[in-house]
């Protein structure tokens, strides 16, 4: 009775998962760290490129689902907690959520391209973020800033979309 | 041969994009630009909370709701430096001043209606409504702005990062 559990969960966690979502977990973080590092400031809070998520979207192709929570996951915890604080990886958690839980239903579908789907998970990333402002300020006015996300998550999300296309079909 | 390589191209062509893409982009920009357009119009509404900021020489002299219609006399620092009248925030008669501005708030906008100076520029600003904009009397010194009110307004840059 007691060891189907554990069988069960030997078998969903397999060491070569482990060593593949460590690994892409940890070239996401290095592309968080670069999109840290460099200096560029559109002077409104909430737009970025999010290159890390790159890797988040190749993951979701090539292994499936699990491996890009993983490493979604991982690398939000992580880069919260080296460059965003805490706050800042709350925001990124809820982004995450919406945005993976979006991703994977598009990609069920199968009506989308991989740009379609990273365009959507951009905008989603971003209205999830915005929703968690909203109930944390408690002030409706935070909407304001709804077309701004809406449309630095079309293009980023399509960036990103592009960007995961090609790096799909290298690895091919 | 010829169909095979239409075909290779309309596959290759598929992982980049598809028809329910270019849809979903479409229904996503008409979706923001229609939000957008709804803030845009509802300005007035949306700006409920937003606070009628009035400096003086520099100094804040007072705030008021933008949501509240009122009056308000602003003597010049000139005027409140040569003994005169304490400031008053009443609607009382200001013919006592030589030198101030007579700030309206109505109906969610704010415009100088009256002023000593000469040139009449801020008399001839047309009404402010929107957090940010502001009224200026260089001669008499006053700036009138509206601000998003609550601390939080700046605040935003902070937590949504």
């Amino acid at each position: 009775m007691t060891q189907s559990p554990r069988k069960s969960s030997r078998r969903s966690i397999s060491a070569s998962f482990i060593a593949r979502a460590g690994l892409m977990a940890a070239l996401a973080l290095i592309f968080s760290y670069i999109e840290a590092i460099i200096p560029y400031n559109p002077g409104i809070p909430g737009i970025k490129l999010g290159i890390a998520n790159v890797v988040t979207v190749v993951a979701l192709y090539k292994f499936g689902a699990k491996d890009a929570v993983a490493v979604s996951v991982i690398r939000v915890v992580l880069a919260g907690l080296l460059f965003n604080g805490l706050f800042g990886m709350l925001y990124a958690l809820a982004g995450a959520a919406v945005s993976l839980t979006g991703m994977i239903l598009l990609k069920k579908t199968g009506l989308f391209s991989v740009t379609g789907v990273s365009m959507a998970a951009g905008v989603l990333h971003n209205m999830g973020q915005l929703l968690v402002a909203a109930a944390l300020i408690e002030d409706l006015r935070i909407f304001f800033y709804f077309p701004v996300l809406m449309f630095s998550g079309i293009a980023a999300g399509i960036l990103v979309g592009i960007a995961s296309a090609l790096v799909l079909r290298s690895l091919r | 041969m010829c169909y095979n390589d239409a075909n290779k191209v309309n596959n290759y062509m598929k992982q980049y994009i598809r028809k329910a893409d270019i849809i979903l982009f479409i229904v996503l920009v008409v979706t923001g630009l229609a939000v957008s357009a709804a803030l845009t119009f509802s300005h007035g509404a949306a700006g409920t909370g937003s606070e009628v900021i009035i400096e003086s020489g520099g100094d804040l002299y007072a705030t008021y709701p933008l949501s509240e219609d009122r009056t308000v006399v602003v003597p010049s620092p000139k005027q409140r430096a040569s003994d005169a009248p304490a400031a008053d925030h009443s609607d009382e008669p200001f013919a006592q001043y030589d030198h101030y501005n007579v700030v309206v708030i109505s109906g969610g906008s704010v415009s100088v209606t009256e002023a000593s100076c000469k040139n009449q520029v801020c008399v001839k600003h047309s009404a402010i409504s929107r957090s940010g904009e502001s009224i200026v009397c260089l001669p008499n010194r006053l700036v009138v702005r509206i601000d998003s009110g609550s601390e939080e307004g700046g605040g935003y840059d902070s937590v949504t990062s």
